[in-house]
């Protein structure tokens, strides 16, 4: 970093630094931060430094669904209410947050951490498919529910997993696509539109 | 190239994307006016962008751009053929990203290929339609072809006198097939079967249309492929990412009803 050179305290240089390896913070912005974390109070600095720690030390991955959490299994996977004969399959831990939050779900979870890509070179061996294979394995899981993100990645990871246990003579099921609230017919893609019309419902 | 406008308009294929930032994405668009180039658009992960099924990866599209600084910026798409079909098909979605990336690493950037646009299309429209697998192959040597790395299929690469019809030596670095008297200077490789080169002339000399009705057995069909895969790992001094990937779908067990499938299973 140049403005960073050889006046600067070399603990402010590596602040600046660190945060520069964030997602979507510039030099610039690595600069403005540090400055800020430098004239703001001692305990609000503090708790960041904490929370920073704290997030690393204290949360570890569920070894059943591989949710993030703060004790294994998470707490998910430990509800004795929650129907243990479904799975729902999500890309990312947010993915539960937000299927909890709509509600009318009570299965279980299983967390991917990924998708296929594999232009990039992302294949099967890279996102958690060994553990749900393994969670199958008991005879306990009727349906599998795929609700991965209807893109080119997320449908092909679908079908993907849907070949890869589908013998196992377990349900496989797809989250509905269609048109979201809110959407414009005018401007929705006609993949979409079409998927919508067969999905179409009585009133 | 010349001078765009600062708003134009082009149509093209979406090979990839990128996501960057909060809610925009960096496309990789494949165009026959433009080539490859990558543009960026805006808040496009937002539900309510009114682009975003019409840039998923493998949709054509019209599109209207705006140049920007760095990356030209979307303004407006609208899809011509979603693909639908290809992509509720987990082996011709592979073949079709398989595809792309061979655009995305043959081309140059903002170079013009309008035949190679029309091919890339062509086979996507064909694997819509649900085309065999081998379809595939066709791309792969009409592609080399057009990029000029056409294989020599009729006379041996070094010697250029014309190839016996027998089984020959495969020699990507002397750019095509040996005779038996070149076999030693070309070395190693692998011996290819005259069943497999006459595929490879069909291929270069008819229509996508005829190719994809050819009835290939799977072990002609296995023979022909990782043919090219020499050849495009040669030219391309690496191995394309999609590859590996083909291969570990063609691994999965299959529990397509035996009414359904066909009766020459071609595997990519």
């Amino acid at each position: 970093m140049a403005e960073a050179g050889s006046g600067t305290p070399e603990p402010i240089t590596r602040l600046i630094e660190a945060f520069h390896k964030l997602p979507g913070i510039g030099p610039k912005s690595a600069q403005r931060l540090t400055y800020h974390i430098l004239r703001a109070p001692e305990q609000e600095a503090m708790a960041l430094a904490g929370a920073l720690t704290e997030v690393k030390q204290r949360i570890v991955f569920c070894s059943v669904c591989i949710n993030i959490t703060e004790s294994d299994p998470c707490s998910y996977c430990l509800d004795t209410r929650r129907d243990r004969s479904m799975i729902c399959v999500v890309e990312q831990p947010l993915d539960i947050t937000a299927l909890e939050r709509a509600g009318g779900f009570r299965g279980l979870y299983h967390v991917l951490h990924g998708v296929l890509n594999p232009m990039d070179g992302i294949g099967p061996e890279d996102i958690h498919l060994r553990e749900l294979v393994t969670r199958l394995q008991s005879g306990e899981v009727k349906e599998v529910i795929m609700a991965t993100n209807p893109s080119l990645e997320g449908e092909a990871t679908s079908m993907y997993i849907q070949r890869l246990i589908g013998p196992a003579g377990v349900r496989v099921t797809r989250l509905a696509r269609g048109l979201p609230s809110g959407a414009d017919l005018e401007y929705t893609d006609d993949v979409t539109l079409s998927r919508a019309l067969e999905g179409r419902q009585e009133l | 190239m010349g001078q765009r406008p600062r708003v134009y308009t082009t149509e093209g294929v979406i090979l990839r994307r990128r996501n960057i930032g909060e809610a925009d994405t960096i496309f990789t668009v494949f165009s026959p006016t433009e080539g490859k180039f990558d543009a960026v658009a805006k808040g496009v992960r937002k539900a309510r962008s009114h682009m975003r099924g019409h840039l998923e990866p493998l949709t054509r599209s019209k599109l209207l751009l705006a140049q920007g600084r760095t990356l030209d910026v979307f303004t407006q798409a609208e899809t011509i053929t979603g693909y639908r079909a290809l992509r509720e098909d987990l082996d011709r979605c592979g073949a079709a990203v398989y595809c792309a990336e061979l655009v995305v690493r043959f081309t140059a950037e903002r170079q013009e290929h309008r035949e190679l646009y029309e091919l890339l299309v062509d086979v996507l429209d064909a694997l819509d339609a649900e085309a065999p697998l081998h379809t595939v192959r066709y791309f792969e040597l009409q592609l080399l072809g057009l990029m000029g790395y056409e294989p020599q299929l009729d006379v041996c690469a070094i010697c250029a006198r014309h190839l016996p019809e027998a089984d020959v030596l495969l020699s990507a670095s002397a750019g095509g097939f040996v005779c038996s008297d070149c076999r030693a200077v070309a070395g190693a490789g692998r011996v290819i079967s005259v069943r497999a080169i006459k595929v490879l002339r069909y291929a270069r000399s008819v229509r996508l249309e005829a190719f994809a009705a050819l009835r290939l057995h799977e072990s002609l069909a296995r023979e022909v492929q990782s043919a090219l895969a020499e050849l495009i790992r040669y030219v391309l001094d690496r191995e394309p990412n999609t590859g590996k990937y083909l291969d570990q779908v063609a691994r999965l067990p299959r529990f397509i009803p035996a009414a359904d499938r066909p009766d020459d299973v071609q595997l990519v």
